[in-house]
């Protein structure tokens, strides 16, 4: 296992990795925490599963770590939870330190862009009527962005 | 009795991912554009046609001399080119197709017509996830405070916006339950010509063994389809799209999935990665992850 990115079972334990960026030159520590939504569509979301292609996924996360803690100049890690999820779980967590703030919200906001979209995860959602299925991203957001897609 | 039918092609899209028009691009063997293909579509069965565009954007190939209206909304993406049909005319219940569906036909239309009543919107469950389509629908004269009401909120993903609100859903049938699948990028370009004609984007190099032994992987809804998660196989495919191809072409189980990634030995493969025996080849649908 990368020490700064990991598949992990649910549930997550981010203690660690939060100790792990802690520095004395490190003013600025930004975290993203991802949780659970319990509606999705307009459906209402009782659980959730997620899966992984964990080889590859740990492998492409730990490039991008090392790609954004460099652009950035930041100590950064992440984890992504796999398993099975209730509303509220926490899925994602992705954290970033640095000497002043604005590298440190700039690389946590990077990070968690890209790992939704680099790295091999996949979401299945069970649904109050129990139908359930896989999510896809969706293709219908506007160029002036879109508050369902955030 | 109904409002009568417009007919709306979606081409304001700005195919940023394909890196050039969408609608101008011939996708089907007749030699036409989508544009063009998408408005006899239409005209078979509305009686009046509109191109939807963005401002300032050139007229696809292939239109003729079709109306155009120039999106009159800000909000961008397709909900900006349905508003301003709808507000041209709200009296009529208007045919909506986007320009980037090469495998929706005559009988795909003909369902979604006989499938029409007064609801606001009238179209196809998702062969995926069970939500509406939305680019190939019909949006009844109600629909259109209901648009003006999410796009006034900022929500402008008329997928959501139907799931939202409650759609007429229609079941394609399982002959035409990939119908509704899109054209994104040059990759998906490159898996449709090899979803159409495997055999024939599939040279093999003389001298080669005639099949390798390969272990395949199956992830998310791709593995629910094929119905494993691992398997053996030995194909004669050369490469790992073409092998793709051949699966989703052979036998039906997976479809032609728009933006499916490969692994070969677990790292990402273009689709024209060379095979050898005992690769490990994994097939990835969209990531979800976050």
């Amino acid at each position: 296992m990368n020490a700064d990115f990991s598949i992990s079972q649910h549930p997550l334990h981010v203690t660690p990795l939060r100790e792990a960026l802690s520095s004395p030159d490190c003013g600025g520590f930004v975290h993203f925490e991802g949780r659970v939504r319990n509606h999705h569509a307009g459906r209402a979301v009782t659980a959730l599963r997620y899966e992984a292609y964990r080889e590859l996924a740990e492998k492409e996360g730990a490039l991008i770590v090392t790609e954004i803690s460099r652009k950035h100049g930041v100590k950064a890690a992440a984890v992504h939870a796999v398993g099975d999820l209730r509303p509220g779980d926490l899925a994602v967590w992705v954290g970033a330190a640095a000497a002043h703030r604005e590298a440190a919200f700039a690389a946590c906001r990077e990070l968690i862009d890209a790992i939704k979209d680099r790295v091999p995860v996949w979401k299945h959602e069970t649904y109050a009527d129990g139908k359930s299925s896989w999510i896809a991203g969706c293709d219908h957001a506007g160029s002036a962005g879109n508050p369902d897609h955030q | 009795m109904k409002p009568p039918l417009r007919g709306l092609l979606l081409a304001g899209g700005r195919s940023t991912r394909m890196g050039r028009d969408k609608a101008s691009m011939i996708l089907r063997g007749n030699g036409q554009t989508q544009a063009a293909n998408a408005l006899r579509l239409l005209e078979g069965s509305c009686a009046e046609v509109f191109l939807s565009l963005r401002e300032g954007q050139e007229k696809p190939e292939g239109c003729g001399s079709v109306e155009i209206l120039r999106d009159a909304v800000s909000c961008g993406g397709p909900l900006a080119g349905i508003l301003t049909a709808m507000r041209h005319d709200p009296e009529s219940a208007w045919l909506v197709l986007a320009c980037d569906l090469p495998f929706v036909d005559a009988g795909v239309v003909s369902l979604l017509l006989a499938g029409r009543d007064d609801s606001p919107f009238t179209a196809f469950a998702s062969a995926f996830d069970g939500l509406p389509e939305p680019l190939c629908a019909i949006y009844g004269p109600a629909a259109l405070p209901i648009l003006e009401e999410h796009a006034a909120r900022g929500h402008v993903c008329p997928r959501h916006i139907m799931a939202e609100e409650g759609a007429r859903l229609l079941e394609l049938p399982a002959a035409a339950r990939h119908a509704l699948e899109n054209i994104n990028t040059p990759r998906d370009l490159e898996m449709m010509t090899r979803f159409s004609d495997p055999g024939a984007a599939a040279p093999e190099p003389a001298g080669e063994t005639p099949g390798r032994e390969i272990r395949l992987g199956w992830f998310g809804f791709l593995a629910e389809q094929r119905g494993r998660r691992e398997e053996m196989l030995v194909t004669p495919a050369g490469t790992v799209g073409v092998l793709f191809a051949e699966l989703a072409a052979r036998d039906g189980t997976v479809g032609f999935t728009p933006g499916v990634r490969f692994a070969v030995n677990d790292e990402f493969a273009p689709p024209d990665h060379p095979l050898k025996a005992g690769d490990k080849v994994v097939f990835m649908p969209p990531f979800s992850g976050g």
